[in-house]
């Protein structure tokens, strides 16, 4: 994927760059407001990461003049404030997502990837299909290998979300965020708690297995190779 | 001195009330001229009349003699007849031989000095003239009169406008006075310094009032966030200097692996220190107050029985039990995500720290909306009750098991924004951590009115 970095610090920039790249993706690291700019409403990328606090362009003004281009690509906005009024704002200017520093660079890859393909509006779509592993969101049940799994609001949650992001890693976070809508860090193993009772329901006495744990980084939902 | 408000404002009022002071005595001045004229005309009118009815009916000589008994009466009008030739035949005013018709002239009096009188003269049956008039004077010195009259009105407010503006300004002056030296007090570093309120309850006690209460407000803020960089200070070395020494001794390590391991612990650290961090920064902006601003109506019950339904599971797989006591239908103004964190650590810290049990309950009381934590552990000692909503504070039994120190100060400070007390019940076994909210004040609508309670009431005996 074509990525662009708006970052100033360039120590942190130049550790993102290399860490991106090690991962599969172009990178274009801008190190000011005006040269971000620039290269955002220039070149096409898949995602914009973008931090709030630049030299010379503050980085919300950067994204309400390209969101005022016209451009649509996907924004993550890095930021070093994270009350919730900053959040807000940020979302409103025309951010998709938003990341606090300091962040785990798993966190921000898995939020990146997230973004990039950001699926198309699924929520259009009544089903949900990963392998044998169906979800039906209007009569909210859940099949696998023809039987009928049934799930506690949360877990049906937590499926739908996986499900809509198969293939990609989620993280702990991400999911606090959307299933739970924390924006806190409730310090308890709530995820993993929910996570191990779904994955016993949709998961146990079924092969293959679907829904897995990546190691340092979160869940990951996808059919077999 | 005009750079004093209320000096200023006293002299423009004292400006507006002579003036209207002057306005007023001439208005006065114009309006009795001329009704006292007019009553002077028509007494010498009616007078005319009657001695013309006498001449007609007694004849001249009877006149003569009406004219000659007046003229000796005091204070009746002034007179005069003269005979069909001109001849004066009666009165004071005769030898003037006045024109027919209004004139004024002035008449001699008998005890020396001159009046103006105003007189009219008409023409009797027979010829003769009479001629009846009053003192003009009379009137001018009406004038004179109400006009010294206004003249002492308007020197009397203009010295008690500007005596009473002098002393209101000097008093107004004084108090703000009071508030400048304190402002300036407190600029100078005397934080604890407050305007002095007076007994009387008026504008400017209540001016004062309020900003003592900014100043409280503002204090208090300087407190907390001295008492978060002491923390900082405090808590965040430790850490700090364990973090730097596994550094520095990862440095003679010799194999990779050994050095990985430290790295890799190296990083829990500063994974730990980040989340202190991150914990004191959200206490110190909660504290901040802003949030407030954004308050909702928030279903307490409901918010509660969908924390428990979460927590549950783990509590569950951990070997605890964890229930939820539903107390109806319970409004309160709050930030939903907070009162989430608020439960969230309650419910962590009675499941973490105290029994195996753990019970949420919701119920109304007359001060208010309550939620509870109910745990059956070994309860907190009273000593220390005051205590454990503190910043870093942890009971001696809990020093041994996982926690940072700030999960009940941010309770605290959750519960403290939204106007909640905080009590500690004992049960026997165990303590009930109980937040007793105000009930929500702000109009609401359910968009979906619970049918099941009013289904289940109505077919309750």
């Amino acid at each position: 994927m074509k990525l662009l970095l708006v970052e100033d610090d360039k120590e942190a920039g130049a550790y993102l760059k290399k860490a991106l790249a090690e991962a599969g993706h172009t990178v274009d690291h801008a190190t000011g407001g005006r040269e971000g700019l620039l290269l955002a409403a220039g070149e096409a990328y898949d995602v914009i990461i973008l931090d709030r606090m630049l030299p010379e362009l503050d980085g919300l003004a950067i994204l309400r003049t390209i969101r005022a281009s016209g451009v649509k690509t996907p924004v993550l906005l890095l930021t070093a404030v994270g009350g919730i009024d900053d959040r807000v704002e940020g979302l409103e200017a025309g951010g998709d997502d938003y990341l606090v520093k300091p962040f785990a660079f798993v966190e921000l890859l898995a939020r990146v990837n997230a973004l990039a393909r950001r699926p198309p509006p699924q929520d259009l779509q009544a089903t949900l299909q990963v392998a044998d592993l169906q979800l039906d969101r209007l009569k909210r049940t859940v099949i696998r290998g023809g039987a009928r799994i049934e799930l506690q609001p949360r877990e049906f949650q937590l499926l739908e979300y996986l499900m809509r992001h198969a293939g990609r890693v989620v993280t702990r976070t991400m999911l606090l965020e959307s299933v739970w809508d924390f924006h806190f860090d409730p310090k308890t193993n709530i995820v993993e708690t929910h996570m191990s009772r779904l994955r016993s329901k949709i998961d146990r006495g079924y092969s293959p297995e679907l829904l897995h744990t990546v190691r340092g980084a979160g869940y990951c939902l996808r059919e077999p190779d | 001195m005009f750079r004093s408000t209320s000096l200023r404002l006293a002299a423009l009022y004292t400006a507006a009330f002579a003036l209207s002071v002057v306005v007023l005595g001439a208005i006065t001045l114009v309006t009795t001229r001329v009704t006292l004229s007019r009553e002077f005309d028509a007494r010498i009118k009616a007078e005319t009349v009657g001695l013309a009815q006498e001449a007609r009916k007694e004849g001249l000589s009877s006149v003569v003699e009406a004219v000659q008994e007046r003229d000796r009466t005091p204070g009746a009008l002034e007179y005069g007849l003269c005979g069909p030739n001109g001849e004066p035949l009666a009165g004071r005013l005769a030898p003037t031989r006045p024109p027919l018709g209004w004139s004024k002239a002035p008449i001699r009096q008998p005890g020396g000095g001159v009046e103006s009188v105003r007189m009219m003269t008409t023409v009797l049956p027979g010829g003769a003239r009479l001629t009846v008039g009053d003192d003009d004077d009379r009137i001018e010195a009406l004038q004179r009169a109400v006009l010294s009259a206004f003249a002492w009105a308007f020197g009397g407010v203009v010295v008690l406008g500007a005596l009473g503006g002098y002393g209101l300004s000097r008093s107004v002056r004084r108090r703000l006075g009071e508030m400048t030296d304190a402002a300036e007090g407190i600029i100078d570093g005397d934080l604890a310094r407050r305007i002095p309120v007076g007994g009387a309850d008026d504008d400017l006690d209540r001016l004062a009032a309020s900003f003592n209460r900014t100043l409280d407000r503002i204090a208090t803020l300087m407190e907390s966030l001295r008492q978060v960089s002491t923390d900082i200070a405090h808590d965040l070395r430790t850490p700090l200097t364990r973090l730097r020494q596994r550094l520095e001794s990862s440095r003679s390590l010799a194999s990779d692996d050994e050095r990985a391991e430290a790295l890799s612990g190296a990083l829990e650290d500063v994974d730990a220190i980040l989340e202190t961090f991150s914990a004191l920064l959200r206490i110190a902006q909660i504290e901040g107050g802003a949030r407030r601003f954004s308050f909702l109506p928030v279903e307490l019950s409901s918010l509660a029985k969908s924390m428990v339904d979460d927590l549950a599971p783990s509590a569950e797989d951990a070997g605890r039990a964890l229930s939820f006591d539903n107390g109806g239908e319970i409004w309160v103004d709050g930030d939903r995500e907070l009162l989430a964190q608020m439960l969230v650590n309650l419910i962590d810290n009675a499941l973490r720290h105290a029994g195996d049990r753990a019970q949420v309950r919701t119920h109304l009381v007359d001060q208010g909306a309550v939620i509870s934590v109910c745990d059956n552990g070994p309860g907190v000692p009273s000593a220390e009750r005051s205590r454990i909503f503190d910043r870093f504070y942890r009971l001696e039994r809990s020093r041994s098991t996982p926690g940072s120190g700030l999960g009940l100060a941010l309770v605290a400070a959750i519960a403290r924004l939204h106007g909640a007390t905080l009590d500690l019940v004992d049960r026997h076994p165990g303590i009930e951590v109980r937040a007793t909210f105000p009930l929500s004040q702000k109009p609401r609508t359910l968009a979906f009115p619970n049918l099941q309670d009013s289904a289940s009431s109505a077919a309750s005996p």
